[in-house]
């Protein structure tokens, strides 16, 4: 027995020995210099999917700066309920631009401001009674974006009950403008650099290394599913890391009935960019999928992709098993919310490991899970 | 004098068989294995695991409340196991950011796209208190009987049953060696999706230490696996098994020693302190597939001895059963019930999964709790289980 374990260790020892230098590129594969147009596939990203994805998200965080600003002229149930609702159109619309922390995003921590929850309610409460705040704090992540407007729209019970809230203090109203302007300030400006130098700049940095365009957007897009899409929306409040769940974790935890459909259409929206969906319609476009199958051509390794769709099918299968209220599923059985935590990491799994070994992408981010 | 001659043979192969090489290979073949687990770099030590001592403490604090029935309460345990609400009587515990619960059923491999049934094993171990502090408590003043909770004398003992003979402390402690400890050392800290994480392959070759540590990422990750077996304070740090008849482990050490005095294993102490050794000297080296023959060594001797444990349990409750020493088969059977739950956390390296598996360990477990639970077992039932549990080992129902 012993012996048979040190003539193994030898025959390790050699193997190690000897192996060559190439064990330390990424990965390893095949594919170090494969011909796939990463450049034609930045394009499409960029023309077909982020830059009208933008353009979309803008009209409607202008159309919510609008409502917000005639609603401060003429506080009304009206004008409240017309704002209440634009908050909800583009707060869903938002989710198809969220996985885009890149660029001018990135620079302006463009979510953060944007989708900070739980919000942190006795300090907005306590902003607006002093009426001072300065929103471009990152003190202040947590007090504005969609998660305050959900709390100051939502958070008082009845619209007539929200009314007398506002009219006792018209600060109120200031800071709910103050919120919905800098949501659309920050979004005119990521639009904008988009629609500038930054479009050229993404698309022409085709470089297969660590600081390429597609290495660090694949890091974020896969990062954004993990943290954001499976950790924020459904991890978090389901507990699955704490195995204490906490309802206050939902997104949109005042509206509640659109919580689902929020995360739906982030899963929607993440689905149609794997595959090059292109937003303005027409057939799909150079993506992560087309990348996958032409490298699946030079191998005959199992199929990522069957099995990256194969897993989408599954969350969305489990999904329809979840109420339209997160917080109330969380409330009343927890175990469907874990149960979709469950699939979404099976994802995980195929994106983060799978995918991006096949692409030879070096993973940049890591669990913070420490002890 | 023979592992001396060994590591000439080994040297002179490998550079004999390499010339070409640079002088990775080298380095590689002087993998000095030290004496103790002591690790330094510009003598600084680099093996830190405070994490799993303050979780062991947290666990050992929890095990001492557990019949306390004046002073504890079934509040006070859960807010232990979850260090809510301030529950320890040291600060240090109470202020810290961990927590048991956190990291049961928690391993990346087993649980990670597993959280539904990861919550029912933390459900499991809420319940034990649960019914500790209800149904036991309040029948703690009165004679046990098949079908009803108490006391039950085992020598001069009284020992604390629920309905079915079932010891909750008995259920809770020794199920955590294997939700707890086994599941983190096997399951997570040593498997390569976390070792290997990220860049943390490179980050190690190139000695990129943690930001204000002396380790790297992976060192830390094979330490914070050592001290889930050696983390308890009573256990010297660099030699561990100085301490093996002597130490205050509830857990997973404890069990080692017991095992390793058994002359059917003995030596096995000593052979998975020498893996866990090799296997970080190996990361110092960078010698990663020497590393992972450790982790191999590991995860067979831990899956083993709680296997060995559980099947040394049943057959004492079988023995104490046939001789109507109840109170002492109670304690057998119930040690011998939490051994069984935590099978479902061994790992046998040849299939990647338990050598149990979940369904197996439930069914046992239901198997023991039909009925009247302990009161009417039988002995076939028990011999069943053994056997059971001891078919994927290399060890056999008499030597346990």
């Amino acid at each position: 027995m012993i012996k048979i374990s040190k003539l193994l260790l030898i025959a390790t020892l050699l193997f190690a020995a000897c192996s060559t230098e190439d064990d330390g590129d990424n990965g390893g594969g095949t594919n170090g210099g494969d011909n796939f147009d990463r450049g034609e596939m930045l394009a499409n990203w960029a023309d077909n999917i982020i830059v009208p994805s933008f353009v979309s998200f803008q009209v409607e965080t202008q159309n919510l700066e609008d409502l917000a600003r005639a609603f401060a002229e003429n506080p009304g149930d009206t004008e409240l309920n017309a704002l209440s609702s634009q908050y909800t159109a583009a707060y869903q619309e938002f989710q198809t631009v969220e996985m885009f922390q890149i660029g001018k995003a990135e620079e302006l921590n463009y979510r953060r401001f944007l989708n900070t929850y739980p919000t942190k309610t006795e300090e907005i409460e306590s902003q607006i009674a002093s009426g001072s705040y300065n929103l471009e704090l990152p003190s202040n992540f947590a007090q504005q974006g969609f998660p305050a407007l959900d709390y100051l729209l939502y958070g008082y019970g009845s619209t007539e009950e929200t009314l007398e809230v506002f009219t006792a203090n018209p600060e109120y109203i200031n800071y709910i403008v103050a919120v919905a302007e800098r949501i659309n300030n920050l979004t005119s400006e990521v639009t904008a650099s988009w629609q500038g130098d930054y479009r050229d700049t993404f698309v022409n940095n085709t470089s297969s290394s660590s600081t390429g365009s597609v290495d660090r957007f694949t890091n974020d897009y896969v990062m954004y599913f993990e943290k954001i899409l499976r950790s924020g929306k459904i991890g978090y409040p389901a507990g699955a890391f704490t195995g204490s769940p906490s309802p206050e974790n939902v997104e949109a935890l005042y509206a509640g009935e659109i919580s689902k459909d929020l995360y739906l259409q982030a899963l929607d929206s993440f689905e149609d960019f794997f595959y090059g969906v292109k937003i303005n319609g027409g057939e799909n476009g150079a993506s992560y999928f087309q990348y996958l199958k032409y490298l699946e051509n030079e191998t005959d390794e199992e199929s990522i992709t069957a099995s990256i769709a194969g897993q989408f099918s599954a969350i969305r299968a489990q999904s329809s098993e979840l109420d339209n209220n997160l917080k109330s599923q969380v409330q009343t059985d927890n175990s469907k919310m874990l149960a979709a935590f469950d699939e979404l990491q099976k994802e995980v799994i195929l994106l983060k490991v799978d995918m991006m070994q096949a692409l030879s992408i070096s993973v940049d981010y890591v669990d913070s899970d420490g002890d | 004098m023979k592992k001396l001659f060994f590591s000439a043979i080994l040297g002179g192969l490998t550079l004999a068989s390499c010339s070409s090489d640079d002088d990775l290979s080298t380095e590689k073949a002087e993998i000095e294995v030290p004496a103790t687990y002591s690790f330094e770099r510009n003598n600084t030590s680099t093996v830190s695991y405070s994490g799993q001592t303050t979780r062991i403490e947290m666990a050992s604090e929890i095990f001492s409340n557990f019949l306390n029935f004046d002073g504890a309460s079934e509040e006070l345990l859960l807010d232990m196991f979850a260090n809510e609400n301030a529950p320890f009587s040291s600060a240090d515990l109470n202020q810290s950011s961990k927590s048991v619960k956190s990291k049961v059923a928690a391993s990346k491999l087993y649980f990670s796209s597993n959280t539904v049934e990861s919550a029912e094993i933390r459900n499991d171990f809420e319940s034990f208190i649960e019914v500790q502090f209800n149904e036991v408590k309040e029948n703690k003043d009165q004679l046990a009987e098949a079908g009803k909770a108490g006391q039950i004398a085992q020598g001069d003992k009284a020992r604390y049953v629920n309905s079915k003979g079932l010891e909750m402390d008995q259920a809770f402690t020794k199920g955590l060696i294997g939700g707890l400890l086994v599941d983190q050392m096997l399951n997570n800290y040593l498997s390569q999706e976390v070792l290997d994480e990220a860049d943390n392959r490179a980050n190690n070759d190139a000695e990129v230490v943690n930001e204000g540590k002396a380790y790297t990422t992976m060192e830390h990750k094979w330490d914070e696996a050592y001290g889930y077996l050696y983390g308890d304070p009573s256990i010297p740090s660099k030699n561990p098994n100085a301490a093996l008849s002597d130490n205050d482990d509830n857990l997973l050490f404890k069990y080692l020693a017991k095992v390793d005095n058994d002359e059917d294993f003995s030596g096995i102490a000593e052979e998975v302190f020498e893996a866990f050794k090799t296997g970080r000297a190996a990361i110092v080296a960078g010698d990663y597939e020497l590393r992972d023959e450790q982790v191999e060594i590991i995860r067979t001797n831990i899956s083993k001895i709680v296997a060995i444990r559980a099947v040394y349990y049943l057959k004492a409750g079988k023995e104490q059963l046939a001789n109507g020493e109840y109170g002492a088969a109670f304690h057998s059977l119930s040690e011998g019930y939490g051994f069984i739950y935590s099978l479902r956390f061994t790992h046998n390296p040849e299939t990647g999964a338990p050598y149990i598996s979940s369904n197996n360990v439930t069914q046992y477990l239901e198997d023991l709790m039909e009925g009247n639970g302990f009161w009417d077992v039988t002995p076939e039932t028990l011999d069943t289980i053994s056997e059971e549990i001891a078919a994927p080992f290399d060890f056999t129902v008499e030597e346990a």
